[in-house]
């Protein structure tokens, strides 16, 4: 046994052992995890969006730049990892080289080495340059990063020096096949150094290269970097659906004793193997609608601050004393970070590695809300409203269908049975009660008529869907509605819905079915756009209009539903149809979503204002909007900026209905 | 008839026009109507109790009593109540009336009615109609029982009729002893603002963002001091800086239900009916005919406030000259 396999056995041995307490240290912890996680089905979909995500970087590249940089260093690393196992396993044993593949074969794999140390280098520097040049407000100062930076960078340093002295030292046949680290073997073979001098500096660089190696993997397990370990599996136990409901609680179960989180140790597994999937990019605070207007929330920093509470508490979770867990809400995860949240889903697509944010503030929201009583007064009259109304503004049900009369329109107790129509419509109460926005019903009705479609309304059966119940975090309440909703479609045996509002129509659609109610759901854009398509609807009338779209986050985000209302507006001779900077999955959100409807803005400026400045930015005569809550905001922000006389700000069904 | 309590709110010495509408009510009604004043040198109110009615005006006076405490008034009304052996005992439904009117019901063992909006007297029995479900519905509540029948009553549900100023109050003392009671008010320490608030108010005036500047919403204060109204403001407005936000009438503020509510400039977006939908009378000034306020105004005028507003104020001074 040399000197050298001997230092190794101990140096290796120690850090891989350190390195193994670290990592079991994390996987012990996910699994003292109690909430309950989801099941993971489809396979097959799942090793594909790996194989595109992970091995592709398909998610990361949506930055260009930095992402073709992280692409370099991913695929870089995978490759001198091979050149690294072989590296180990000479040191053990020097005859463990791969030359065994023959020569050519190994040529080709010591220039990949070479190519791929250079491409890994030029990644970093450009990681570097970004880090500390550019300075891209979102990534922050961070002394972890800047640490990786220099591992990283150390390594790749190293190889190179480590393979110039190689060649200096001991010319191996393959030689010419460093085809960079000869170059720098040449410069450094200028100095003069005899072959038993440079040897010995080979050796030196391969010790400090493979110190760098073994001390990064003691690192890695206490910082961001170990994205490398938890993002592939995050990957591929990602929602792979764009269409989430959220998770119900069963209440009838007596045995469930909290609802929500109130404490980190009960999220799941899957929530703790988001927490270690983060790397801190950043790239979730850049789009959140909340922190661009000066909110104590960001996505990125709540789930670093979730990450940090279970840290801190992990004596107390893996000695099952989850009684001495400190509340999930400190003095980082504020309750202002959490109501700041407009569950627009920003953060959850902008995610490179698929943490899904919304699911951990809607789980602190249940434990707030359903177990302490905590949450902005505001809301207070809301939920009261939905209890005794079923509609959050204090509006009586039997007022409820008074928007229709004269219409002639019908009611499914006039109908009877659904079966004689073509589909229900499902007014919500912003269409019920809200002047502007019986306006937009009433435009969409008259589109109905005028394509000759059967339609019925549940009329003062219909009841709030609960959405912002449930976004608030009383479940309860939601299901109290839900369930008398599901209870009278179904008794007219309703199977199609159209609805104007996207909120109405993600809970119709995506969340019903687990009340007991399945039913084909359009919103009005969607339904709209097929009956241009099929010719029932002609729009003719010239418009000589320039319209800018707003994308609403529960159409958009939440339902993947982008073109269908664009394809509405520009069906209509003479539309010029602009793009607010921010569009389609980079949209901003109007600030409503999430229950922040019925809450105040203490903090920072306002998400409507700001959205309004975008769309006055594109000069643009007319907004289209397809949310009631949206269609409000924004006509309040063009309030505010003294545009509302020259700006409209009009539903897509409206605009159509007078070009038709 | 009956022998009827009245308890006469007063803060500083000034009375509650609540108490007294209740006391005009009993008198209407044929009943012996005591008034009782409690605090400390509250004799100056006396008379005012009797020029709505009251036969007898009984004074609880201490100067433990200067500041109210639920504690110490409670006291004071028990041992009034258990002097004069009424049958019934009102107060208004005040922050006031709504903590000691509990309190003393348990300690006279009486029952009560809370926050009715109509008194009838029958002979020595009480019955009280109070409104359920947000003024949905009303119960009439009648009292079981020979207990003291006790009510505390909305106010402005009643009415005030005109006071005879001429009548001066046949006032006796009773004295209370205040020993061992557990809490002691030391000080009131008051927010700034002089006007009612927007939710007690009989009266508000309200503002929107087209008043355009936090010094315009003076107008809206002139029209509001003159006719004793509150000013409230849509959370546009408040939004924009012209207003506190404890000024804000709508869904995420205040909710209130005044006798009359004045919107001015207000367009009346669902968010702010939210808030004062309920008013008695609605009035609506507003340039925008098409506003939807108008849709649930009983009095529109289709005008620039800042011409009808500064009219009203004045049309109003003369009327009080």
């Amino acid at each position: 046994m040399t000197w050298q396999t001997f230092a190794f056995l101990i140096v290796a041995g120690s850090a891989l052992t350190i390195s193994g307490k670290r990592f079991a240290l994390l996987y012990r912890l996910l699994k003292a995890q109690t909430g309950k996680a989801p099941q993971f089905k489809d396979f097959g979909k799942r090793f594909q969006t790996a194989l595109v995500n992970v091995l592709g970087q398909k998610a990361v590249l949506k930055d260009r730049w930095i992402g073709m940089a992280h692409t370099a260093i991913f695929w870089g690393f995978l490759i001198i990892s091979i050149g690294t196992v072989e590296q180990f396993m000479m040191t053990l044993y020097s005859g463990a080289s791969f030359e065994f593949i023959g020569e050519g074969p190994y040529s080709l794999f010591i220039f990949c080495q070479d190519f791929f140390t250079a491409l890994v280098l030029l990644g970093v520097l450009f990681a570097a340059y970004r880090r500390f040049i550019l300075k891209p407000k979102h990534l922050g100062q961070s002394q972890d990063a800047n640490n990786v930076l220099m591992f990283t960078g150390g390594l790749m340093v190293s190889i190179f020096m480590m393979n110039a002295f190689h060649v200096l030292g001991s010319h191996p046949s393959y030689e010419n096949a460093f085809f960079i680290s000869k170059n720098l073997a040449s410069i450094f073979g200028t100095f003069g150094l005899s072959d038993e001098t440079a040897h010995n500096l080979f050796t030196a660089f391969k010790w400090i290269h493979m110190s760098l190696v073994l001390g990064f993997a003691v690192y890695i397990p206490g910082s961001k970097h170990l994205h490398i370990v938890a993002a592939g599996p995050n990957t591929f136990l990602r929602k792979l659906d764009r269409e989430k409901g959220m998770t119900p609680i069963n209440f009838e179960d007596e045995t469930v004793t909290q609802y929500g989180v109130a404490n980190v140790s009960q999220m799941s597994w899957k929530d703790a193997l988001d927490l270690y999937s983060c790397t801190e990019c950043g790239r979730c605070q850049s789009l959140c609608p909340a922190w661009n207007t000066e909110k104590p929330l960001s996505p990125k920093n709540l789930i670093v601050d979730i990450k940090k509470n279970l840290h801190h508490n992990k004596e107390a979770i893996l000695a099952g004393k989850t009684e001495e867990v400190t509340h999930i809400i400190d003095d980082h995860v504020t309750e202002d970070v959490i109501w700041a949240c407009t569950s627009c889903r920003a953060c959850e697509i902008a995610c490179p590695v698929f943490i899904e944010h919304t699911d951990k503030i809607y789980d602190i929201r249940r434990n707030l809300v359903m177990m302490e009583s905590r949450f902005p007064t505001e809301v207070q009259s809301v939920f009261k409203n939905m209890e005794t109304n079923g509609s959050p503004w204090a509006f009586s049900p039997s007022e409820r269908a008074n928007w229709a009369d004269g219409l002639n329109i019908k009611t499914m107790a006039e109908v009877g049975s659904a079966s004689d129509l073509d589909v229900l419509l499902w007014v919500g109460c912003a269409g019920a009660y809200d002047d502007r926005n019986k306006s937009v019903v009433k435009s969409f009705v008259s589109l109905l008529n005028k394509a000759s479609i059967k339609f019925a309304i549940l009329g003062t059966e219909e009841t709030c869907t609960g959405d912002a119940a449930r976004r608030i975090g009383n479940e309860y309440l939601f299901q109290t509605l839900a369930k008398t909703n599901v209870e009278t479609l179904n008794r007219y045996a309703v199977k199609k819905i159209v609805t104007a509002c996207p909120h109405c129509f993600n809970t119709l659609k995506n969340e019903y079915k687990d009340m007991g109610g399945e039913y084909e759901v359009f919103h009005h854009s969607q339904f709209i756009a097929h009956l241009i398509s099929e010719g029932k609807l002609k729009p003719q009338k010239e418009m000589n209009e320039t319209i800018t779209f707003h994308d609403s986050c529960y159409l958009g985000r939440w339902n993947n539903v982008y073109e269908q209302p664009r394809s509405v507006l520009t069906s209509i001779p003479k539309v010029n149809l602009v793009e607010m900077r921010q569009n389609h999955d980079q949209g901003l959100c109007c600030g409503a979503g999430g229950g922040r409807m019925w809450m105040e803005e203490h903090h920072g400026s306002r998400i409507n204002v700001t959205r309004s400045e975008q769309a006055i930015e594109t000069k643009a005569s007319t907004v289209a909007t397809s949310c009631p809550f949206c269609i409000t905001m924004i006509s309040d922000g063009m309030k505010t900026k003294d545009m509302a006389d020259k700006i409209q700000v009009k539903d897509i069904a409206e605009i159509l209905d007078s070009a038709t | 008839m009956a022998k009827v309590i009245v308890f006469i709110e007063q803060r500083e010495g000034k009375a509650k026009k609540a108490s007294f509408e209740l006391v005009a009510a009993s008198a209407a009604a044929g009943n012996e109507t005591h008034a009782v004043i409690i605090g400390d040198s509250v004799a100056a109110i006396a008379n005012e109790a009797a020029q709505y009615g009251a036969n007898k005006v009984h004074l609880v006076q201490d100067a433990g009593l200067k500041l109210y405490s639920a504690e110490s008034y409670a006291r004071a009304l028990t041992t009034a109540i258990k002097a004069l052996s009424p049958e019934i005992v009102l107060a208004a439904h005040t922050p006031m009336g709504k903590e000691l009117m509990p309190t003393v019901s348990v300690q006279v063992d009486g029952s009560l009615a809370t926050d009715c909006t109509s008194l009838t007297f029958s002979g020595g029995k009480l019955q009280a109609k109070r409104p359920v479900y947000s003024g949905k519905a009303m119960v009439e509540v009648e009292f079981l029982g020979s207990g003291i029948q006790m009510a505390t009553v909305r106010p402005n549900a009643l009415g005030l009729p005109k006071a005879d100023t001429t009548k001066t109050a046949d006032a006796s003392n009773i004295s209370v002893d205040l020993s061992g009671l557990k809490t002691k008010i030391l000080e009131v320490v008051k927010g700034n603002s002089a006007r009612p608030d927007v939710t007690e108010a009989a009266i508000v005036v309200s503002g929107g963002r087209s008043l355009k500047s936090a010094e315009n919403f003076k107008i809206l204060e002139d029209l509001a001091d003159t006719v004793g109204a509150a000013v409230g403001a849509s959370r546009a407005a408040v939004d924009a800086g012209f207003r506190p936000h404890r000024d804000q009438v709508g869904q995420t503020g205040k909710v209130v239900s005044p006798t009359c509510y004045i919107a001015c400039g207000i367009s009346g977006a669902i968010q702010h009916l939210a808030g004062m939908r309920t008013s008695k009378v609605i009035v609506a000034i507003n340039s925008d005919p098409q506003a939807p306020i108008f849709q649930i105004a009983d009095y529109g005028v289709v005008g620039d406030l800042f011409q009808v507003v500064p009219a009203l104020t004045n049309e109003f001074k003369k009327i009080k000259e």
